[in-house]
């Protein structure tokens, strides 16, 4: 893309761009280091997740003022337009991947190490990963404007939705078989549902990252396969 | 609003609706310069287009070939097809007086003649229509109305149009053109020498109008034009680059000229 004629309209719009670069950064340790604290009990690593999310919101904060800052200033259209709208959305979503990602840290210390055995988290673990490859490539893809990976990339929140199912499940027999899991088990749903809305900002930021790149909008219905809401506990 | 449907030309297909003015392949010339090249596009009927383009591209030659006013100067033509309702106005048999009272038009420096409020609008009525003094009032106040300007004129209706600020002066000649009940108004620049309140009351004004009136403005402004108009033609160097609904040229254009020079990259 050319520069612009005023120079300093072009380092605006960068400094937006450095932001969601930044943003996408904390997002996936974010996310890497709950899962793993929460896999490991290591409580440490949950405790700087959570001071971590602080400075996701300062960062969105700052975003915020120089996305106003730069319409008000220079009205911007077309391409440059989206890129701004879009980054001011991308960046709602990128905080409240970190707020999740916060959230599962903070059940570390109650989901405790002697209650939580190793197969509980397995399916888990699991899940984290493909969320976790799904926050990295959204921002890197949106990096290198690549637009067909992104449609690709948000058809492929469908494999989480598939995961929460399977370890929603999964849990409840664990809960069934044995009463005193069920507080575990309960933290980890809990863990789970984060971990597969995450996934659901990730489509979001698909979607808007698309917009920009392209001036279209993917189709509104993706398949959703998340049928926890429709299986009950078997008997 | 009616939808228009965008084709895989670089001309939003107006079919939909009902065609005011339709420009065939028009040419135009400065003596040997070609200054507007193949220009084909449809103007709906009372809706706002608006010509966007750098200085130099073609948009106010082809806001001026709309009315032929092009013809008050030596070695200027034009070839190719204007159709007012489906017919040519290029036409030699064409009345030229006539198309300027169907075809209004309104410049970048207010113009008022150098009489009364009450004079610079009966004035061009008097031209074509016998009417009594009680009609003419009422004429002149019905147009005063439509351009926003009779509560703060009608107390001074005799005072010289000089008199009044640069955006009543601007409004004052919408008022003359209105007056001589026109089916188009072409807007060249009306608002680039007003400052932003009489500029947002010619634009409030533009909005109102179209429920009457075909309208075309030239602007370099283009957060204007993309606030009064419905469709917009972005021109580049005598020929027009893209056509289409106003919103799909300033959110996401087809043409990377247009996306260059709305976006401030040209050059």
């Amino acid at each position: 893309m050319a520069e612009h004629t005023v120079a300093s309209f072009d380092e605006d719009l960068r400094q937006i761009s450095r932001l969601i670069n930044d943003m996408g950064d904390l997002a996936g340790s974010m996310v890497g280091g709950s899962t793993r604290a929460l896999l490991e009990s290591d409580n440490a690593l949950a405790q700087r997740v959570v001071s971590d999310d602080a400075i996701m919101d300062a960062r969105q904060r700052e975003l915020d003022d120089r996305a106003i800052t730069l319409i008000a200033k220079r009205q911007p259209m077309a391409d440059d337009l989206r890129h701004v709208v879009g980054s001011i959305r991308m960046a709602g979503d990128l905080e409240r991947i970190g707020d999740l990602a916060k959230n599962i840290a903070k059940r570390v210390g109650s989901v405790g190490v002697s209650t939580a055995p190793r197969d509980l988290t397995h399916s888990i673990d699991s899940m984290a990963q493909l969320v976790l490859i799904q926050v990295q490539a959204v921002i890197q893809e949106y990096t290198v404007g690549d637009a067909t990976a992104l449609a690709k990339l948000r058809n492929d929140d469908e494999r989480i939705d598939v995961k929460y199912t399977s370890v929603f499940r999964e849990l409840l027999t664990y809960m069934m078989e044995d009463p005193r899991n069920i507080t575990a088990c309960t933290h980890l749903l809990f863990c789970a549902k984060n971990l597969e809305r995450i996934g659901d900002h990730v489509t979001n930021i698909a979607e808007n990252a698309y917009y920009v790149l392209t001036g279209t909008q993917l189709p509104a219905n993706r398949p959703k396969q998340d049928e926890t809401a429709m299986s009950a506990p078997a008997a | 609003m009616k939808p228009m449907l965008s084709t895989d030309l670089n001309v939003a297909d107006t079919t939909v609706e009902k065609a005011k003015i339709e420009v065939k392949n028009l040419n135009f010339y400065y003596g040997q310069s070609k200054a507007l090249k193949d220009i084909n596009l449809s103007l709906p009927e009372r809706s706002v287009t608006a010509f966007i383009g750098p200085s130099g591209c073609g948009k106010s030659t082809l806001l001026r070939v709309l009315n032929r006013i092009y013809e008050l100067y030596p070695k200027q033509s034009a070839e190719g097809q204007v159709l007012l309702d489906g017919k040519n106005i290029l036409d030699r048999s064409q009345d030229l007086n006539l198309l300027r009272t169907k075809i209004g038009m309104v410049f970048q420096k207010p113009t008022p003649f150098p009489m009364s409020i009450y004079e610079n609008i009966a004035f061009g009525v008097r031209l074509y229509e016998k009417i009594s003094k009680a009609e003419m009032d009422s004429r002149v106040e019905s147009a005063l109305k439509r351009a926003a300007l009779w509560n703060e004129v009608k107390d001074k209706l005799n005072a010289s149009g000089q008199s009044l600020s640069g955006g009543q002066q601007q409004r004052l000649c919408i008022a003359r053109t209105v007056a001589v009940k026109p089916e188009v108004i072409l807007l060249d620049e009306p608002a680039s020498a007003l400052d932003p309140l009489s500029t947002a009351k010619i634009e409030e004004l533009i909005d109102e109008l179209q429920a009457d009136y075909t309208i075309v403005i030239v602007t370099h402004n283009m957060q204007q034009a993309a606030r009064v108009s419905r469709q917009t033609a972005f021109m580049y160097l005598g020929e027009l680059v893209e056509f289409d609904r106003t919103e799909k040229i300033f959110t996401s254009p087809r043409e990377k000229r247009t996306q260059d020079y709305i976006t401030g990259r040209f050059g």
